[in-house]
């Protein structure tokens, strides 16, 4: 895919004839820029990675670096959970949740984007321009009535509960695919028709294999946000009981005020760890997520 | 949505609405019997028509919705206009049986929600009943004009076929009900109450109180305090999102110019490099981050063995006798710091797309401009950056909306940790960096002040709309879209 | 003098040579002096009452034999209490042999106990830990069911009069004393000062600027008040029944007090510190002493190692006149859900989780301070450096009761006055701000 980058690249590489010194000399100046730029962005995740591997438990002010190195946080998290540091089960769950919730709404989302972009019916418009006003209604406020509704149907402090919290709204998000369908071209879908197909027939096999990058997109994007929510999460799994929790809530209950010192480093081996499969899908995926969003926002 | 003109919405809008009813209308009057009948039962007309199975569905739909009527929506509903009346009482033990004895009460918000769930499944019940009697009309018709009358097979076809869009949005649209516009309507509810600490259910019964809350905000008797903290939220909400949003938007820009410009060997290193920060979740990286500039932190005191803190003094910018810089709790070094912090967090993701954005960029304008031998500078402002801003520009006000209801950010970064010395702003609960999101949030759950967060919520809610509307509006007016338009 | 009738009774209660005179029952005349510093409504103990054993064996018996279900209950203790409460949860459970028992235990801080109760009563646990100072707005909540009855052990009579008051709300008690060392106190490294520097604040100052070291102190209203409301200056910061609080820091007295603190910042002594941090200057030797509480006693003893040491908040002077530093003393306590399906259990369990057994225990476990007399006065409990501390800390302490606007007020203006005043604010100004926004309604 980086190819593809480079090739586009020329396409706004601003080229001046001869000189080339002057562009040697320019290129190692934006390589320095870059440089620092690239350690002012990398310092805090430097900081995490080391202080995942202190012995020293708590926050130090005075070193960056750890003195004394140990692999005994991840041991902790992994090998010895206590009451309050449960971290596989945590882990287990966040991703449980997280995989559910992105079946479901890749789902959701695929089917709502499916029906108002490639048909036509009356109250197509209404839907889409209500869909958008709905939309900016904040989440945090509409949080603590969702919460009242799903305790009057039980299903507060449960895992089934949060897959629906997070994906039953997931509809809404359809502007991005729908921007990539409305680019397939009608002929595609007619073709189909006078072969005899039905809309549930073109739906799932015209339409779905030529979405293929904004799908790896849409299940990114929704496995992404339960994995690193916060606030429903907390809301939503109020028991206290620590073998509930997802790791959002785990990792902000170490740094406690009266947990820090003894938490610090564990806390940053525990960020460590959950960012490892973000980073994994972002670098199998990158290609995708950038043609997915781009594609969504240039024509949609 | 761009070839959608929203001029001529409205009339058609009316004419719709007034068809509505004008075809209900002519359903009845020259409906057969069995039309008239499915008024009653509703699939009286289908069972003329010897649509069976539709007629026995709809007709037992019907009884369903009749029953929950009566156990769930009367009872409810009879409660809805006080919001009850019998008030809690503890329970009674017996010191010498340990029996308990309970006494049933009123809970207001519970006879909110399940009263509003009411009043909306009447209203979709009310829609399918007349759906009925107009599909009722017209299988009628068909049969009368010798029209081929589907069997319910066919039906079933039908929704895999003409009406696949109906299968496709009933499941997702009940969870948009259930997930958004149930706690809307709820949530608007509750600014008419009187739903605070001191009205908590289910230990004291709240009420309907009208208008009160939003006199109190703008001009009643809370105005000194709710009406000068609302202000200056509001104010600082609309610079974030304004600051947050173009500081992301062109640093992205930037730094993707800047990764593929001439010169640079490695494009792709060094974007994985900015991508691996993104790749923490927000909530460590912030939390993380917030550590790392506290006043006891790792960083001032670096800043203190590097002089930075010393040079600060000397130019004014903390005063002589601090012994740390005050990155996260001094307003406005905070305000800077988290505009900042907001950019390392931001700018990742921006430049990601940015790139993706740049790779469609109109190559032979710029070829045209480059022979014409203008400027670098004159290229990224006249073309680069107006390609960019029609491109992304819906994407731009879906950013800004979303900075308005920035929450991770602010909260993250300044909860536990900041505290306002401003004597209006923290009687009503707010400080100087909260947007009004975050403020809302912590007057639900610090001071469980629950009807001025709905107020809030509602003012904020009709921002961003109106904000979108006319932006919108603005952009498809513009028209310059076709010229890039791939 | 309120304040000083509870001073005096915490004497009596708490401090070590005072107790075995006057531990176990208090007599009636002196509970009802025991008052919070609370203004409207009288807080002293209410009466609670004790079934003797062959009614309560009968009374339990019965509960046994009735309850043919799987006895579920949620139990909220603080993070670090986790471990100790499970073996408790089993032991009780061990107690109880006939009976089923379903005990979940959840993690949620005594401090913030209240706002997870309040954000919905009926989801909270069925027996929790809270913070004493959050008792009045869980009662308006239904949050909290009365005790009018003990069965196992006698709960008024067993824990001190001033843990009874704290768990006292119009007359009826509303929880189970738990612990009885939430407070402060100084902390200080033996080899920079003498016992005899900790007696007077500006003492301390001035062997600590020759020696080149800081005294820490926090951050927050709660600790601010040491100052304010020291004794002798006739300042008060009470709760009222609308939950609003009065306060009249802003005479000349307070502008004294205000500008004595503003001074110790600005000779560079007094500096802010938390918990971490002082536990680092301590180990580093850049830091003589630090205001903090029992919960911090571990990780002191370990920076200061052999010269670890605690005593009560000193004397300080300001516009001319001494004043005795006083402290917010705290009491942890165990309350009742009335939400619960298992009522009986959910109250025997709190006896058995507060009880003289269960205190030494904890104190055993946890190092925290015990509220039942006969647990304080065992010898272990005497001998713990900051224990100590913290009840001799008793004869000058009050017991926390202020609204829910002193917090954010008051700690804008601990902030101010510990970083110097750094804008040079006009102090009388910045004492109306505070006291109004503290005085709000």
């Amino acid at each position: 895919m980086m190819d593809q980058m480079e090739k586009s690249g020329d396409g706004i590489r601003i080229q001046k004839m001869g000189m080339s010194q002057k562009r040697r000399i320019g290129g190692v100046c934006k390589t320095v820029l870059l440089f620092i730029l690239a350690c002012i962005w990398l310092i805090p995740i430097l900081w995490l990675l080391v202080t995942a591997f202190s012995a020293y438990p708590g926050m130090s002010r005075t070193r960056f670096f750890p003195e004394k190195w140990t692999l005994d946080n991840f041991n902790r998290l992994f090998f010895h959970p206590d009451s309050i540091l449960q971290y596989g089960r945590w882990f287990f769950n966040t991703l449980v949740i997280a995989l559910f919730t992105c079946i479901v709404s890749s789902i959701f989302v695929l089917m709502v984007s499916y029906s108002l972009s490639c048909m036509r019916f009356p109250g197509r418009q209404g839907i889409i321009r209500f869909s958008m006003i709905l939309g900016m209604f904040p989440g945090a406020l509409s949080m603590i009535a969702v919460y009242f509704i799903m305790k009057s149907i039980g299903l507060t402090n449960s895992h089934i509960g949060m897959v629906v919290v997070y994906s039953a709204g997931s509809g809404l998000g359809y502007l991005i695919v729908k921007g990539f369908m409305d680019t397939v071209p009608a002929s595609m879908r007619e073709a189909a028709k006078i072969e005899g197909a039905n809309e549930f027939k073109i739906f799932t096999r015209v339409m779905l294999p030529l979405c293929r990058p904004i799908i790896v997109y849409t299940v990114i994007s929704t496995f992404l946000g339960p994995w690193s929510d916060f606030m429903f999460a907390r809301l939503m799994l109020n028991s206290g009981l620590s073998k509930d929790w997802t790791v959002a809530i785990g990792l902000y209950n170490m740094l406690d005020k009266s947990l820090i010192g003894q938490n610090f480093s564990a806390f940053c081996a525990g960020g460590l760890v959950i960012s490892i499969p973000i980073a994994i899908l972002f670098a199998i995926m990158q290609k995708y997520y950038v043609e997915g969003v781009t594609s969504g926002s240039t024509k949609g | 949505m761009a070839t959608e003109k929203p001029k001529q919405k409205k009339s058609f809008a009316q004419t719709a609405f007034a068809r509505y009813f004008i075809d209900f209308g002519e359903a009845i009057a020259k409906g057969d019997w069995a039309v008239k009948a499915s008024l009653g039962v509703m699939g009286m007309g289908f069972f003329k028509r010897k649509q069976i199975a539709k007629g026995v569905l709809v007709t037992l739909v019907q009884l369903a919705y009749l029953l929950c009527f009566i156990l769930f929506s009367i009872p409810n509903l009879a409660k809805f206009s006080t919001l009850g009346t019998v008030q809690y009482q503890d329970p009674k033990i017996n010191p010498l049986t340990f029996e308990v004895e309970q006494f049933p009460y009123d809970n207001s918000f519970l006879i909110l929600i399940y009263g509003i769930a009411s009043l909306f499944l009447l209203f979709v019940f009310l829609l399918f009943y007349v759906h009925n009697v107009k599909q009722a009309y017209a299988v009628m018709c068909d049969a009368q004009n010798g029209k081929h009358v589907n069997s319910f097979k066919e039906d079933l076809q039908q929704m895999l076929g003409k009406k696949f869009h109906v299968t496709l949005l009933s499941i997702p649209t009940v969870g948009v009900v259930l997930m958004n516009i149930l706690p809307l309507l709820v949530l608007i509810a509750i600014a008419f109450t009187n739903y605070d600490k001191n009205h908590m259910p289910p230990g004291t019964l709240f009420t309907w109180v009208g208008f009160e809350n939003f006199t109190d905000l703008f001009g009643g008797k809370l105005s000194l305090t709710f009406g000068y903290a609302f202000k200056k939220v509001l104010a600082w909400t609309l610079t974030w999102a304004f600051l947050a949003t173009f500081t992301c938007f062109i640093g992205g820009i930037l730094l993707a110019l800047l990764i593929n410009s001439e010169g640079v060997k490695l494009p792709k290193m060094w974007r994985t490099l900015f991508v691996i920060a993104i790749a923490v979740p927000q909530f460590v990286t912030l939390i993380l981050v917030r550590n790392f500039f506290a006043d006891q932190g790792i960083f001032n005191q670096i800043c203190q063995n590097l002089g930075i803190l010393d040079l600060c003094k000397g130019l004014g910018l903390v005063n002589k006798n601090a012994t740390f810089i005050p990155f996260l709790t001094d307003k406005n070094w905070t305000k800077v710091m988290i505009i900042l912090i907001n950019i390392w967090v931001g700018i990742p993701y921006q430049m990601l797309i940015a790139t993706g954005v740049l790779m469609n960029a109109p190559k032979d304008q710029l070829e045209s401009a480059r022979i014409d031998g203008a400027n670098k500078w004159k290229i990224f402002w006249k073309i680069i950056i107006p390609y960019i801003l029609v491109v992304q520009g819906p994407a731009l006000i879906t950013d800004f909306v979303r900075n308005i209801n920035n929450f991770n950010v602010i909260y993250l970064l300044t909860q536990d940790v900041y505290i306002t010395q401003d004597a209006g702003l923290y009687k009503s609960n707010a400080k100087e960096v909260d947007l009004l999101v975050t403020w809302l949030f912590r007057l639900t759950q610090e001071e469980q002040n629950y009807k001025m967060a709905s107020v809030i919520g509602i003012i904020v809610f009709v921002i961003s709309v109106v904000f979108t509307l006319i932006s919108y509006s603005r952009l498809m007016k513009g028209g310059r879209e076709e010229d890039y338009q791939i | 003098m309120r304040k000083r009738a509870l001073a005096l009774l915490m004497t009596c209660v708490l401090s070590m040579t005072a107790l075995a005179g006057c531990g176990g029952n208090t007599d009636g005349s002196s509970q009802a002096e025991v008052q919070s510093s609370a203004g409207t409504e009288s807080s002293s103990g209410g009466e609670i009452q004790k079934l003797d054993e062959k009614t309560a064996a009968s009374a339990i018996d019965n509960l046994v034999a009735n309850t043919k279900d799987t006895v579920q209950l949620t139990v909220w203790a603080s993070e670090m209490d986790q471990d100790f409460t499970q073996t408790l949860l089993d032991q009780f459970k061990a107690k109880y042999p006939s009976v089923k028992f379903d005990f979940q235990l959840g993690i949620q801080s005594e401090a913030g106990a209240k706002d997870a109760v309040m954000a919905d009563p009926t989801a909270a646990a069925d027996v929790y830990a809270f913070a004493d100072d959050q008792l009045i707005e869980l009662i308006n909540v239904k949050g909290l069911t009365e005790v009018s009855t003990a069965y196992t052990y006698d709960v008024a009579s067993e824990n001190s009069a001033s843990s009874i008051a704290a768990a006292t709300y119009n007359g009826k008690v509303y929880a189970y004393p738990m612990t009885g060392d939430n407070g402060y106190f100084m902390y200080y490294n033996s080899s920079i000062f003498s016992a005899e520097d900790m007696v007077s604040f500006d003492k301390m100052v001035e062997v600590a600027k020759q020696k080149g070291v800081t005294i820490g102190y926090q951050k927050g209203g709660w600790y601010l008040h040491g100052f304010f409301d020291a004794e002798g200056t006739g300042h008060y910061a009470d709760l009222q029944s609308d939950g609003s609080t009065t306060c009249n820091w802003n005479d000349q007295v307070g502008v004294d007090i205000a500008n004595a603190i503003i001074q110790y910042a600005k000779d560079g002594v007094l500096v802010m510190a938390d918990d971490s941090t002082a536990a680092e200057a301590f180990k580093a030797g850049t830091m003589g002493a630090v205001v903090s509480g029992t919960w911090a006693a571990q990780n002191f003893s370990d920076a200061l190692g052999s010269n670890y040491a605690a005593c009560i908040m000193p004397k300080f002077k300001a516009g001319g006149k001494e004043y005795q530093m006083t402290a917010y003393l705290g009491f942890k306590l165990i309350g009742v859900n009335p939400n619960s399906a298992y009522l009986p259990w959910a109250m025997l369990l709190a006896e058995y989780l507060t009880c003289e057994e269960s205190q030494i225990a904890r104190f055993q476990a946890r190092q925290l301070g015990p509220s039942n007399v006969k647990a304080a006065s065992s010898d272990a409990v005497l001998k713990d450096v900051a224990i100590a501390a913290i009840s001799a800390q008793g004869a000058h302490g009050t017991l926390q009761r202020v609204g829910g606007n002193y917090w954010a007020s008051s700690e804008s203006l601990s902030d101010i006055l510990i970083s110097g005043n750094p804008d040079g604010q006009d102090v009388q100004k910045l004492l109306d701000d505070a006291v109004s926004g503290i005085t709000a309604k």
